[in-house]
């Protein structure tokens, strides 16, 4: 078999001009796949990474613990600042040091992390920085500590005496997650902090969707030139080859193709790191070194691309392997089969019966999501078959005749050529209606003061009122304070507890002040704002907008990259007969609307349909999780539309000048 | 026999070779004319010229008297389409149209409704032998039988002139025999006349005349009183 590595290797380079053209092609293909497998690979692994990282804020009680710890969460302007207050208990062995903390804080220290001392530093004291005690100067928090070079984090030392890292501060009346307290020995918790809690299984939702379009562009990488290979193939088998050395010698070449390409992925994965490492996403961006995937998994998606690719190119060969004079002569149309309509519906009505049980986790969904791919991908053929014979049968136009007849005689071919946007389209349609509103408290404008524990009668809850009024009034904040009972629970963001709340005017800047000024009057659980009961549910609807934006943007990307390549490798393996046709007369616009019909008509059929699918999907989803759907998403569908519509047209018009260029003169020679 | 087609002076330069170098030919009413002359001669070039594919640098091509070397592509290509014929070596028919589809093709991009397209290409079946074949796509017909396919498609449109080049170059010799005799018969009997590029003198035997072409100049004619 290795003497036929050097017959490859010479038939390749003997392939001239288009040849070259069409390895061009594939390696760039397979370049895109192979970047962008490893953009998804690193998104999920970072998001592993970075989640991972908080785990150490939640505290991992220990009855024999050394340290209190206790977590709190403020906010300014709006964003979230996770405060892990720790006290060391006195007479007991030294605490380690928190991750990314040079040392067990002593009481009265305070850690920023840049980001925090960043706005520490920017807006006036009153409006954050006296939130925390005064040291004389602030440390450091160290990435180690940190999920994202911009979250917003304060470690601060306490008294064990200090209100702050009481028993109160633990259940103080907020968000899941949000509060919390232990007696620990250390910082080793597996509980990540409920901001990145989320993320890594949103990211396999992203990985799920995309994955397959992405498997397809590497496919039609492996397709491209699949004509011009074939016939030189055929020949050989003519010649004698067998069709083991016909596979090894196509597989090898496709490989070869395909290596070089998926490396050329892998260098711009590398040289663009630094950029997808500045793209914000749930609590903000990322370290570059979250989103490296490692040597190991890098090596693993070059070679994953380059087999893929082989694997897509011996497939397309083994009409050439099973009869020689077919594919030299052409003659066998590739008819599909009745079962694929059964394995679909099989595969559809598992699907929908599973995701109907409800309860799914989210390695299930994307399980099935994967599975319902694969339902498309076995119809998508046998449907765009059935669609070339109807519209052959109606055909009153050259070109719609030779589009249906296209379809016909290759369906896998024009459903390649398709199904990537037809996937977009689920896409698209499962998050036009995946865009999730949560309906969750909210209380604009308005600061609660929670009643400290044990004084909950209504003088002391006056006197905390009076206060209030002082310091507000001192801080030159306008603000109407009101004393709350906790009867009416849905009347003030301190729900059905006794306490304070002060209306604001002044904007964010009056209410981060309010919130400052106020903290002291129940410094076991601070003043807070609704953002205390919405943040999470905020951060997980943005973080589903930035996914099903970037997985949109990627899939119709991915999905265009697809179709541009296959029209180009269609119009460069049929320059023979459309150079033919242009030397007889038939004008170009015929033998263009015929590609652009071969493709337009499945993808409107199809893709139609995979929408409405993915609509559907979502809404099940949607349904299974008790949560309320945010009808903008229809006009993001429809921007999708027309978007998947103009993408369409410009995949084949950019092959439009290849087409020009491969009919306008083929009788150039001297002859 | 009045004039159907003729090149008077026509030159033809390519970056490093002159293919035609002042070539003068006349083609009559339902006449043949076979184009002969060794590899790089610029018989093909003359074909093309003739055909209107090739714009010649010098010189004019007049199709019965109107002058059509000056025309724009457009109506060139619709010159090509409704007045012309072509029959190549091969790879001329759609792999994915059936026969009687590929030849109705000229017909329908001239405008002709599908069905009566269809129809007239039907009609072609019978006399070039091709019964039973209608729905077979070429990859399922023999050399011989998609080059009566070509030939069927080249006049079903009922042109002027059908331009042949190398017709029977990927045949063997009976049926290469064969297939030239059934193009110069129906080209005679619809009444157009016929050009034909060959390096095969035998081929060429069965065309009215012989053009003999070497380095871009005609070199002699022969003339035939009858085809054989």
């Amino acid at each position: 078999m290795p003497s036929l590595l050097p017959l490859t290797w010479h038939l390749a380079r003997r392939s001239g001009r288009r040849g070259l053209q069409s390895h061009l092609l594939a390696a760039g293909a397979a370049a895109v796949s192979a970047l962008v497998l490893l953009a998804l690979t690193a998104a999920w692994l970072g998001a592993g990474a970075r989640a991972d990282r908080t785990d150490w804020r939640t505290p991992h009680p220990d009855r024999h613990g050394t340290a209190i710890q206790a977590l709190a969460t403020t906010f300014v302007r709006g964003e979230a600042v996770t405060v892990v207050n720790l006290a060391h208990l006195p007479g007991h062995r030294a605490t380690p040091a928190p991750p990314g903390v040079a040392g067990f804080p002593k009481p009265g220290q305070v850690y920023l992390s840049p980001a925090l001392a960043e706005l520490v530093h920017e807006l006036p004291a009153n409006q954050l920085a006296d939130r925390f005690p005064k040291p004389s100067a602030y440390g450091t928090v160290g990435d180690a500590g940190l999920a994202a070079p911009d979250e917003l984090l304060a470690v601060i030392g306490r008294a064990p005496a200090d209100p702050a890292v009481s028993k109160a501060a633990g259940e103080a009346t907020l968000d899941t997650g949000l509060t919390d307290r232990a007696v620990v020995s250390d910082f080793s918790g597996t509980t990540p902090n409920a901001f990145t809690a989320q993320d890594k299984d949103g990211m396999l939702l992203g990985v799920g969707l995309l994955v397959v379009p992405v498997i397809v562009l590497a496919t039609a990488a492996g397709r491209l030139g699949a004509a011009r290979r074939e016939q030189r193939l055929a020949a050989l088998r003519l010649a004698g080859a067998t069709p083991r050395q016909i596979l090894a010698m196509t597989g090898a070449e496709a490989a070869a193709v395909g290596a070089a390409g998926a490396a050329t992925g892998a260098l711009a994965y590398g040289a663009l790191l630094p950029a997808l490492a500045r793209l914000p996403y749930g609590i903000g961006t990322w370290f570059a070194g979250d989103l490296w995937v490692g040597l190991p998994a890098l090596l693993a998606v070059v070679a994953g691309v380059a087999l893929l690719t082989a694997l897509s190119a011996v497939s397309a060969l083994r009409e050439v392997v099973r009869s020689p004079l077919g594919v030299a002569q052409q003659s066998d149309p590739r008819r599909t089969r009745m079962i694929r309509l059964a394995l679909f519906v099989g595969l559809v009505l598992y699907v929908v019966t599973t995701a109907r049980g409800g309860g799914l986790r989210t390695p299930q969904i994307v399980a099935l999501l994967i599975l319902f791919y694969g339902a498309f991908w076995i119809v998508g053929p046998w449907a765009v078959d059935r669609l070339g014979r109807i519209m052959g049968r109606f055909a009153r136009r050259p070109a719609t005749l030779l589009a249906a007849r296209r379809l016909s005689d290759d369906p896998r071919g024009a459903w390649r050529t398709v199904s990537g946007l037809v996937l977009a389209g689920f896409v698209a349609g499962f998050f036009s209606v995946a865009q999730l509103s949560f309906s969750g408290f909210t209380y604009p404008h308005q600061v609660a003061v929670p009643a400290p524990a044990g004084t909950h009668t209504s003088v002391t809850v006056r006197e905390t009122a009076d206060r209030a009024r002082e310091l507000l009034k001192e801080a030159g904040v306008p603000a109407t304070v009101q004393v709350r009972t906790g009867d009416r629970a849905d009347e003030s963001p301190l729900l059905s507890n006794p306490g304070v709340t002060a209306r604001i005017s002044g904007g964010p800047a009056g209410l981060d002040t309010a919130v400052t000024v106020l903290a002291p009057l129940n410094p076991a659980a601070p003043a807070y704002t609704d953002k205390a009961f919405n943040a999470v549910d905020d951060l997980a609807t943005g973080e589903l907008r930035s996914l099903s934006l970037a997985t949109m943007a990627v899939s119709f990307l991915v999905a265009t990259a697809s179709a541009g390549l296959s029209a180009a490798a269609n119009v460069l393996d049929r320059r023979r007969v459309y150079g033919r046709l242009r030397l007889a007369g038939t004008p170009l616009r015929v033998l263009d609307r015929a590609r652009v019909r071969e493709t337009v008509v499945p993808l409107v059929l199809l893709a139609g349909t995979m929408t409405g699918c993915g609509v559907y999907g979502a809404m099940q989803l949607n349904k299974a999780g008790g949560t309320t759907i945010n009808t903008a998403g229809a006009l993001q569908l429809g921007v999708c539309v027309v978007l998947g519509a103009g993408a369409m047209f410009a995949a084949i018009g950019a092959s439009r000048p290849l087409l020009r260029a491969v009919t306008v003169n083929p009788a150039q020679q001297p002859d | 026999m009045g004039t159907v087609l003729s090149g008077l002076g026509l030159v033809k330069k390519y970056a490093s070779a002159t293919a035609l170098a002042g070539v003068d030919v006349e083609v009559g009413e339902r006449e043949s004319l076979a184009i002969m002359g060794p590899s790089g001669s610029g018989k093909s070039t003359l074909l093309h010229t003739l055909a209107g594919i090739i714009r010649p640098d010098e010189g004019q091509v007049l199709l019965r008297g109107e002058r059509i070397d000056h025309w724009g592509e457009n109506r060139l290509s619709a010159l090509r389409r409704g007045r012309f014929g072509f029959v190549f070596q091969s790879g001329q028919l759609l792999p994915e149209l059936p026969a009687e589809e590929n030849i109705a093709l000229p017909l329908m991009l001239e405008g002709v409704p599908r069905k009566q397209a269809v129809a007239r290409a039907r009609r072609w079946f019978g006399p070039l032998g091709l019964e039973g074949l209608e729905q077979r796509r070429p990859g399922q017909l023999s050399g011989g039988q998609a080059q009566r396919v070509a030939i069927a498609r080249a006049l079903v449109a009922d042109p002027d002139v059908v331009f042949a080049d190398e017709p029977t170059g990927a045949l063997d010799q009976s049926t290469g025999e064969e297939v030239v005799r059934l193009l110069t018969f129906v080209t005679r009997e619809q009444g157009a006349c016929l050009v034909m590029v060959t390096h095969d003198a035998d081929v060429a035997a069965h065309c009215d005349r012989i053009l003999q072409v070497r380095d871009g100049r005609v070199q002699g004619h022969s003339q035939y009183t009858a085809a054989p």
